[in-house]
């Protein structure tokens, strides 16, 4: 009895050690799947990493949150550039009066205002040899001098941020101009990109190895110390600009209520708190505990989430949860080494991309959601032609058996086993061990080689492997971005891990990178991504979607690729979330 | 016992020496070019180059084995390859909640498991051994993993008792968060220590010196509590105290199920990106976790037992 009593009273204290919910302030819940190493945006390398420091550092540019197809528009600059007439030169002025935020770095810990010279400290910053920014590639043989300058300071003791860069001038100080070595139409993008974020100098200083851990940036919300926690709270920046959210968007935005709060000051919450849980379950089920505004659906929660892979299952709608299923700006594949002599016959690469089964595949491992890839530029990007059709991508074993025949191996005789490469998670094996047993309808063997991911990124950069499964995703709305992956310079080491190699090809890629966006450079685009879909250099696999879930309260929702600015347009009605809360 | 201990501390050092050793090949052998991890997808070939000296990477193996020994000496771990944060500073941040979750469970389940075997040994044989035996070994039996979903899915989401994921390191509030893990840690506990402990005092129960107890009268109860328990203490001692070093590197599953910023997830991103003096300094802290518990089970079979002395 005694015990019993006992135990009662210890869970009473249990359930009473819990927070309440506040439904006083406009809080903001999301979930990070993974941990954020530190707040320093020229090593924001991830997705998750660029959304937290997107929260409180800003670029000179960002992607408008509505429009689509992505469209860049001035953040901290106060209009788009002036480009010269030969596309090299880019001039940028600044809005007045922007503030960093409060911080002892700064003389009486106020927030000083955003000067040229801020932004030229920021770009050396991601160029600084000592630093060893993972967003260099960005910036790497850019920009007049900066190359030069980085060299220049490898071997010496400091890195020297004084000298002056020809490429990178303050024109007064309020107004930036980069010099380019070459056409860089992708130069905007770059300067979207959360490396190229910008600090002060004073908190980078002051701050010194721990400046990772004290974000100060001109944000609209603010974080004054990050600790390696599971839980990241935000606050919203009091000096932050004025700043309104958009009166347009694409079409049918207004329908969809996302120009409700059109001329409002943003952020438009109080407080960001994200949550970093790795696991699906405990993310699905702090979802359903409404703990969380917005989730991406995990996969193993998707068949109780969306019934028959379209509707949303009425326990969820009864509480007003709405349902975004997204096409992403990725490619998933299986590349070939080319240095292997195996894989120098083309009719063999294609007999293998066309005994995959794509639909099978496509049902088991993506919900029937995604889209069959028919070469490397996924859809939403120039260059991608809807009606273009791959016909070595069609599932057909008769033709798969007539290829692998015309290359010299009929029914897979004289073939060797071929091993892929993956990284060791379920559905990676799972994916290959599908892809094996098609292929075996055909004579070919495949075994599976399971890594760990450093494990992975080695043996591929040091060309240890015959095949490789992976996926790409979107840095900038722009299919160079997809059909570098393909360019013989950027052999391993580089982005190219196939090492595939074709003169034609790369001509046709370096021109075409020169031009700025519109229909010359779409069309070049489109060659390039029909001439490599029939040369086979990889199996092409799919354009995945992301389905996902907001609650009811959540306000403005609309996905974005590239979303480290989005949650400052985000809202929370209050009134509907006291409401609703009592259905969870 | 002070020469014991001075000796034993000695010993340390060329464990410490092996341990760096053993690191130091597994890292070369199993990690290989870290840099291509380190710098993301889009990494160049100089790039790459120019962090491989940075890192000290091009130095002599000798060299670099130098390096790692210095850090087993000094405690010096330096900074994160990957995160770039101070590592001890990481490894204090992380050992809070990790103990929070641990050390709690790790008594509870110690304690629970030894009263337990005290009972089943006491009712040797009888229904309640068999129950309980049987009980032990269906806990057994089944995965952690189905534990923590099912725990977490019922405890926390239907009945709402206990926080689903997350950690607080304020108090009271830390206790919803930790509650339901320590639950799941003891439940798994249970089953292979009330095996081992009912074992190991089931042993002794045939002793001689019991049957002398019991022919002189005693009962039961203070045979089992004054005598037995007692010689039963060392192989216990030895399996207590040898798992105390493991509470501070967490657990691993229910740190990553309830999202518990803990040291095992912090030593598994360490694997999953190349960062090598993370890795090195997990190691080493706990070889040295193991070397100074170890002393202070033997320091403890003095307490348990007298006869057993040092030379």
């Amino acid at each position: 009895m005694k015990a019993a009593v006992l135990l009662i009273g210890l869970l009473c204290l249990i359930i009473s050690c819990s927070k309440d919910r506040n439904f006083d302030e406009r809080e903001l819940h999301l979930i990070s799947p993974e941990k954020i190493a530190g707040f320093d945006p020229i090593q924001a390398s991830d997705m998750y990493s660029g959304n937290e420091i997107g929260k409180v550092y800003e670029g000179l540019f960002e992607f408008h949150p509505l429009k689509r197809p992505y469209e860049l528009m001035p953040n901290l600059a106060d209009a788009l550039p002036s480009v010269s007439a030969d596309g090299l030169t880019y001039t940028i002025k600044l809005k007045q009066g922007v503030l960093f935020h409060d911080s002892p770095a700064f003389k009486e810990g106020k927030g000083r205002e955003l000067k040229a010279d801020d932004v030229i400290y920021s770009i050396k910053r991601l160029a600084d040899p000592k630093l060893q920014a993972k967003g260099w590639w960005l910036l790497d043989d850019k920009i007049i001098g900066l190359n030069e300058w980085r060299e220049k300071n490898v071997a010496a003791p400091a890195t020297t941020y004084d000298e002056e860069i020809e490429g990178l001038k303050k024109i007064d100080a309020l107004t930036v101009a980069f010099k380019l070595k070459k056409p860089y139409p992708q130069f905007l993008y770059a300067l979207a990109m959360p490396y190229a974020f910008i600090v002060p100098k004073e908190a980078v200083e002051h701050f010194g190895k721990e400046f990772l851990n004290h974000p100060v940036g001109t944000g609209p919300f603010i974080l004054p110390v990050f600790q390696q926690s599971n839980r990241i709270v935000y606050t919203k920046n009091p000096t932050f600009r004025e700043k309104l959210y958009p009166s347009e968007g694409e079409e049918g935005d207004d329908k969809r209520g996302l120009l409700a709060d059109a001329g409002k000051k943003i952020p438009l919450v109080d407080k960001i708190i994200v949550d970093i849980i790795v696991e699906s379950q405990p993310k699905w089920l702090s979802f359903q505990k409404a703990r969380a505004d917005l989730l991406e659906i995990p996969k193993d929660n998707f068949d109780s989430a969306v019934l028959g892979g379209k509707e949303l299952a009425p326990e969820l709608k009864s509480k007003g949860i709405r349902l975004f299923a997204n096409a992403q700006l990725d490619v998933t594949f299986f590349a070939f080494n080319h240095d292997d002599p195996l894989f120098k016959n083309k009719k063999l690469r294609q007999a293998m991309s066309m005994a995959w089964d794509r639909g099978e595949a496509n049902k088991l491992f993506y919900n029937s959601a995604a889209v069959e890839a028919q070469s490397v530029i996924p859809p939403g990007l120039g260059g991608y032609r809807k009606e273009f059709r791959n016909p070595f991508i069609k599932y057909d074993l008769d033709m798969a058996k007539k290829l692998l025949a015309e290359a010299g191996y009929p029914n897979g005789k004289g073939l060797p086993a071929i091993t892929i490469q993956t990284r060791n998670e379920t559905v990676s094996r799972q994916i290959i061990e599908h892809f094996a047993k098609n292929l075996e309808k055909i004579g070919i063997t495949i075994k599976v080689g399971m890594n760990t991911w450093p494990e992975l990124v080695n043996k591929v950069t040091k060309r240890q492997h015959q095949m490789y499964t992976m996926a790409w995703g979107a840095d900038y709305p722009d299919a160079e971005n997809f059909l570098g992956l393909l360019y013989c310079p950027n052999a391993s080491p580089g982005s190219n891990g196939s090492n595939y190699c074709n003169q034609d090809f790369d001509t046709l890629f370096k021109t075409a990178t020169l031009l700025q966006d519109g229909p010359e450079r779409s069309a070049f685009y489109e060659k390039l991504n029909e001439t490599v879909a029939v040369d086979s250099p990889w199996i092409f696999g799919f354009h995945r979607t992301k389905f996902y879930l907001s609650q009811a309260w959540l306000k403005n929702f609309k996905f974005m690729e590239f979303n480290h600015s989005q949650f400052q347009y985000l809202n929370v009605d209050l009134e509907v979330k006291k409401e609703l809360s009592k259905k969870f | 016992m002070t020469k014991y201990i001075i000796r034993r501390l000695l010993y340390m050092i060329p464990v410490l020496l092996g341990v760096s050793l053993i690191i130091f090949i597994l890292f070369k052998l199993v990690s290989g070019d870290p840099t291509a991890v380190l710098l993301g997808k889009n990494a160049t070939a100089k790039q790459m180059a120019d962090l491989r000296e940075q890192l000290g990477l091009n130095k002599s193996l000798w060299l670099q084995y130098l390096d790692v020994v210095k850090s087993a000496f000094t405690f010096d771990f330096g900074y994160s390859w990957s995160t770039k944060q101070e590592i001890s500073k990481m490894i204090l941040q992380g050992a809070y909640p990790s103990l929070c979750l641990s050390v709690p469970a790790f008594v509870i389940s110690t304690v629970l498991s030894l009263l337990i075997s005290l009972v089943v040994a006491y009712y040797r044989g009888k229904g309640i051994d068999l129950f309980i035996r049987v009980f032990c070994i269906a806990g057994m039996s089944i995965s952690a993993l189905a534990y923590i979903l099912f725990f977490q899915w019922f405890f926390a989401f239907k009945l709402g008792w206990f926080e689903i994921s997350g950690f607080e390191a304020e108090f009271p509030f830390v206790i919803s968060y930790i509650a339901l893990p320590a639950i799941i840690w003891i439940v798994l506990s249970i089953g292979p220590d009330v095996r081992f402990f009912r074992t190991v005092i089931l042993d002794e129960i045939y002793q001689d010196y019991v049957r002398t107890a019991r022919a002189k009268g005693l009962p039961e109860v203070t045979i089992l509590l004054r005598h037995v328990l007692r010689n039963a203490l060392i192989p216990i001692i030895t399996y207590v105290v040898i798992q105390i070093p493991s509470l501070i590197l967490g657990a691993l599953l229910l740190e990553n199920f309830f999202s518990i910023p803990g040291l095992g997830g912090m030593t598994l991103n360490a694997l999953n990106s190349s960062d090598f003096p993370v890795m090195k300094a997990m190691a080493i802290l706990s070889s040295v976790g193991y070397i100074i518990f170890g002393l202070l089970s033997d320091i403890l079979y003095t307490l348990a037992d007298p006869r057993i002395k040092f030379n």
